[in-house]
Order: structure tokens, then sequence, then C-alpha cells
């Protein structure tokens, strides 16, 4: 595949990205590395992983890190209570080096996502989401994967993987992640979009909604996002939010009135409300 | 050319990753390699494409992406860049070798000359032009007078040029230690008595991260041995199928992984009410990272602050700055052996701030003891 068709492919997706991600997505997916995502809390991290499955046509596997993932939620888990029904079925009947060898097998094994996706015969979109949350010694897990491209089960051995999954981990930079890992992946990093890309964004996936109000919307967030008093700023899923609710209210134009009955699609704590209610720059120019 | 085809390019790109090594990025013979495949695939037809695929390859964070552009923009010049670079540089060459000549002329005072290191003659030529013509106007107020007394000004004379040196010197220093890129990290590494109110916005935000990469890292670290009493019945299983299912060998869940807990004793004496914005947002947002910490104001009193006190900033704030408990004295001393810290607490350093008015001081300091945010005595404090 070339940059273009993947540019191509994207645009049919109704993703809007600018050449530079293209080429970072190129790159990754021509080298087989592995794509490390960094960026503010909705800027759309986990869409491009989303959105590559989408365009290369391939089985989306998600792992949501969190504080304690180890291996038995992100690799694989024996079906111990099948593994003691055969034992108590079989015990008389077989031979013991037998049965034992029957049970650490495929028949008992429970994959979870990251064993899923090397052992999938169709190359999969693998997205290990949040990193920034799990441990430092489940990062520390991950580099086999994510350099040698397989996996150790002690049981079994070492499962090399079969096709070579796009992998996409994304990070709200929580904690800093390890240089042993960051050196294993190719880097992007994402800010908010500009009016223009946001303009672009809305009537991509809401081609319904009228052109003013998109653009309306963006600049309106445009301002929230540069106002330094805005704790938590404005993520694009709530921008599309709030376009799609004014939209069922069936607003054609953001008025200042109804900026205020919508606000909370868009700020999601009370100081943020009140600092936005008196940001005299985002009711300029409003009705 | 669009696809390099010799090793001309091979020698140029292991030149280049020389170049990003040189500015601190860690480049192994696999980012080389990637490197040359990508090059080998794309060519070099377009320098934007050439630029955001290195740089993928190349910069693992955002620090290194800044590096890398910094470095990309110097070596891969276009021509026209090239000749108004050596222009430039041409053009700083002969003004610096004016100043060199004018130099020992300046440097002289009742026709002595002043006695300067080499080391310091060098930063005389390359201060600002404003700078040099103050230290002039400054020499020429004391001329009469050296006039008069010659013996009596020499010395003087020249502390005034040495003092005015070694502070341009400190701060070109401070100049090459902070980065340009990183506004976060300007705002780091400045004294907090010359925050702008525009910039307050941006320290809280600052905070905020501070206090989550904080917990974050708190949280990455673990206590070791031990159980927790509770049996898990999942290794017990699994143990339990190398004797056919009998459960002989019972296996504990591991003890909960534990927030370290952390405790922040902040001075909000009179000295440091001035800063008490920004220590009032860390402890905010320290509680509201890390929930097991325990926060404590004191001055001449210790008090311990109540987590739901915080989430009303404006509130806890007012209650700080005008209860009259607080904003006096500073005795720590004599209440950190309270009853109110002995029973519960045992205090382990984990961090600490600098003692100068400064966010973060790169100097080397002796350590101190205690955890301690905004602790000072005399006007001195900063962020953790």
């Amino acid at each position: 595949m070339t940059k273009e068709e993947l540019k191509l492919r994207l645009q049919q997706e109704r993703y809007v990205c600018s050449d530079e991600l293209v080429t970072t997505l190129y790159v990754s997916l021509l080298l087989g590395r592995p794509l490390l995502i960094e960026g503010a809390a909705g800027v759309g991290k986990t869409e491009i992983a989303k959105v590559m499955a989408k365009a290369l046509d391939r089985e989306l596997v998600r792992l949501q890190c969190y504080e304690g993932l180890d291996e038995s939620k992100a690799l694989y888990e024996w079906n111990y209570q099948k593994q003691l029904l055969s034992i108590q079925v079989n015990m008389g009947s077989r031979s013991s080096d037998e049965l034992t060898r029957s049970l650490f097998s495929d028949e008992y094994l429970l994959e979870r996502p990251l064993l899923k996706s090397i052992r999938s015969e169709q190359p999969v979109v693998l997205l290990i989401d949040e990193i920034d949350k799990a441990d430092e010694e489940f990062e520390a897990f991950l580099l086999e994967l994510l350099s040698e491209q397989q996996v150790t089960v002690p049981e079994i051995g070492t499962i090399r993987s079969r096709t070579t999954p796009f992998v996409v981990l994304t990070s709200n930079h929580a904690r800093p992640l390890s240089e042993a890992l960051r050196r294993r992946c190719a880097y992007l990093y994402i800010d908010y979009p500009d009016i223009d890309k946001e303009v672009a964004i809305i009537e991509a996936k809401l081609p319904e909604v009228n052109a003013r109000l998109a653009l309306q919307v963006a600049e309106a967030i445009h301002t929230l996002r540069e106002n330094d008093q805005i704790l938590k700023k404005p993520s694009i899923a709530e921008t599309l939010d709030w376009v799609a609710a004014l939209n069922a209210l069936g607003m054609k134009e953001l008025t200042a009135e109804g900026l205020r009955q919508t606000m909370g699609f868009v700020l999601k704590n009370n100081e943020d409300m009140e600092e936005a209610a008196h940001d005299e720059a985002l009711f300029a120019g409003l009705s | 050319m669009t696809k390099p085809s010799s090793p001309v390019y091979l020698e140029k790109l292991t030149e280049f990753s020389r170049l990003l090594r040189r500015e601190g990025m860690t480049v192994g013979v696999q980012e080389i390699s990637d490197a040359a495949e990508l090059l080998s695939a794309i060519g070099f037809s377009d320098r934007e494409t050439v630029r955001t695929a290195l740089q993928t390859v190349f910069a693992k964070s955002r620090n290194e992406q800044a590096a890398f552009c910094r470095v990309f923009d110097a070596y891969f010049v276009d021509e026209e860049r090239k000749k108004a670079s050596a222009r430039a540089m041409q053009e700083a060459e002969e003004e610096l070798a004016r100043r060199r000549a004018a130099m020992d002329e300046e440097l002289t005072f009742q026709g002595k000359p002043i006695e300067v290191r080499e080391d310091l003659k060098e930063v005389y030529l390359t201060m600002p032009e404003e700078e040099r013509e103050k230290l002039k106007k400054r020499i020429d107020r004391y001329r009469d007078n050296a006039d008069r007394a010659p013996g009596l000004y020499d010395n003087f004379i020249q502390s005034i040029f040495l003092k005015t040196l070694l502070e341009q010197q400190m701060m070109a220093e401070d100049a090459a230690t902070g980065n340009a890129d990183d506004p976060d990290a300007d705002l780091l590494y400045r004294e907090i008595s010359s925050f702008q109110e525009s910039d307050i916005p941006k320290a809280v935000a600052l905070i905020q991260r501070i206090a989550q990469q904080l917990s974050g890292e708190l949280t990455a670290k673990r206590r070791r041995g031990g159980h927790s009493g509770v049996l898990d019945f999942r290794a017990t299983i699994r143990r339990g199928l190398q004797t056919g299912g009998a459960l002989t060998d019972l296996r504990y869940k591991k003890k909960r992984m534990r927030r370290r807990r952390l405790v922040l004793l902040c001075d909000v004496s009179g000295s440091m009410m001035q800063f008490s914005e920004f220590v009032l947002q860390f402890m905010k947002s320290l509680s509201d990272a890390a929930e097991s910490s325990r926060i404590f104001v004191f001055s001449e009193e210790l008090r311990e602050v109540d987590p739901f006190a915080l989430q009303n900033l404006d509130g806890f704030r007012h209650y700080v700055r005008h209860s009259g408990l607080f904003g006096r004295g500073t005795d720590l001393g004599r209440r950190a052996g309270s009853a109110l810290l002995r029973p519960s607490l045992r205090i382990r350093p984990v961090h600490h701030s600098s003692g100068a008015l400064r966010c973060q001081d790169r100097r080397p300091r002796p350590r101190r003891t205690g955890a301690a945010a905004g602790q000072g005595q005399g006007g001195q404090g900063g962020l953790p």
C-alpha cells in the first residue's frame, strides 16, 4: 500500500488527517513498528486505531490498561474448571503424562487480547489503550511482544506471531513511560485541531449539520481551549456531541442563549462552566 | 534524485544520527536501519515527508521532536537558506572581529587596562549592546571622582566590571540550560516572584500535571513480600492441578498494592503568603490525584487540611488568608514534634523543594530531610 492509498482509505472512513499524520502512520506500517501516540485526552488517539482497523480492513483487538493489569488479563489464562473436570473424567483412562500434556493444550487456553492478536491468522490492529495507566512491570512484559513479535507461555513455550499486527499504544502521560518502551515504538504526538480542521471533522462526521453552526461551534471550542482558566479542555468527541445536541434542538446557528443551555455537553465541571459564563470572547459575535 | 542508490546517503544518515546523539537523543543501530529502509522506500523528493518519516523513527517524545527539528533544519538545508546562513555567519564574525579590536580600548580606565579573565573577556564580547552601554555609562559616572583620587577608585571600577561580567556569564548559562521549546520548562525554572498574572493559569495547569505524574509514579511502586491473607482461588486450583486436583498447596493473594502515602507540609507564614496561591493549587491537585496523601499547613500553628475543604478552593483560600491563624511567623520546629504528627505519621522524604525562590533549581544543593513543599524561612519557598 502506498501513502496516497492509505490517505484515500482514511478519507473514505471520514477521518480528517494531515499529511504529517498519514506519513507517520505509513512509516509505522511500513516498518512494522508499534505506534506510540501521546496527546491530551480527547484529541483522537484511540480513534486512530479504530480508523486504521477499518482502513486496513482488519479486526480491532483492544486491550484497555488499568492499574494492576497482569498477564492473565492481557495475555492468557487457563480454563481451570475445564481442566479439573478433565482430570476427574480421564483419571483412570489415560496415563498421567498424557493427561498432563493434554491439560495444557489449546483446548484449555483462554486467549486474552495480546495472545489473540499474535495468533490470529489474519493481521489485526492491536490497540493498547492508556498504557500509562498500567504498571511498570506490565510495560516490561510488553517489550517482548513489541520488539520480537512473540510471547512466552511457560507451559507451552514461545509463541511467535503468525502475522504482524499493527500495534497502537496510547498514553495521556499520566506517568512517564520507560525509555525501553519508547525506543521500540514509532512516536506520534497529537494536539487539538485548529478551527479549520475541527470544522472539517464536524462536516465529515455530521454532514447534516449547517455549515455556519459548525464554524461557530469550532470557534467557540477553540476559544474555550485557549482559555487557560478552563481546566478540562473540551475534546473532539465533546465537540461532536455538542453539535449533535444543537442540531437536534433545531438550531441553525449558535446563540448566546443556546450556548448557555447546552454548555453541559462541552464542559464537565462547575468551575469551568462558571469561568466560561464570564468569558466575553466566547460570547462575542453571538446573537 | 528520488531514490537513494549510493552509500553516500548512508554516510549522511550516520552523520545525521551522530548530530542527534549530540543533542542528547538516543539513536541506536535499529533506528538508523529503519531510517535507511524508509528513505529507500520514500526517496528524497519531498522534504516534509522525509522530515516527518525520520522524526517518527528518531524522536520518541515532544522534547525529542523539538530537538530533531532543530538538527534536521540545520543539517538538511536548501541552497537559499545555506547562502543566507553563510551571509549571517560572515556578518557575525565581522562584528565579533570589530568588537575584539575595540575591546582593548574599552577595557581600560585612566589609561590602565582593567584586569579581566580571558573567559570574561569572551563574555564581554558577546554582551548585548545595551548592556555594554549601561556599563559604560556607569563607569563614566565615576570618572570625575576617579580623576581626583585615582588610587581609591581603581579597585572599585575593577569590581564593577567583574560583577557585571559575572552576571552576564550567569545569565548566558541560565539561558543555555533553559528549554525554549517547552513553555512549561520555562515556567518551571523561573522565579515565582517574577510570575505575571497571565502565568498563573499556566502554572496551575503545570502543577496539576506534576501532581498527577507524582501520583502515577507513586502508584507504580510496589510493596514486596507477604500476602494479604485472602485465598487466591485460581492460583490454588492451578497449583492443585499438579496433584490431580487436590488442593494441598494454598495460594494467597498478594497484598493490595497501595499508593504510597505522601505528606505535604506547607508553609503559609507571612513570607510565603504571596506564593500561597500556587501552594494551594498544588495541595488541591495533590489531594485530587493522590487520595491517600495528608496535607498540613503551618505558620505558628500546624493544622491538617481536610480534603473536603479543598474541594471548595475559594472557601479554603479565604480561610487561609483571613482566619488570622496563618500569615504570621514560622515555627514548624515547635509544632513538628506535637501529638498531631507523632503517633500517626512516619515521614520519609520523597520529594523536596529547593530553598531558593525558584520552582526548581538545577544547582547542586546539600540534601535536606523532610517531605516539605513551600517550606522555608525568610521568604523562601517554591513549587516542588
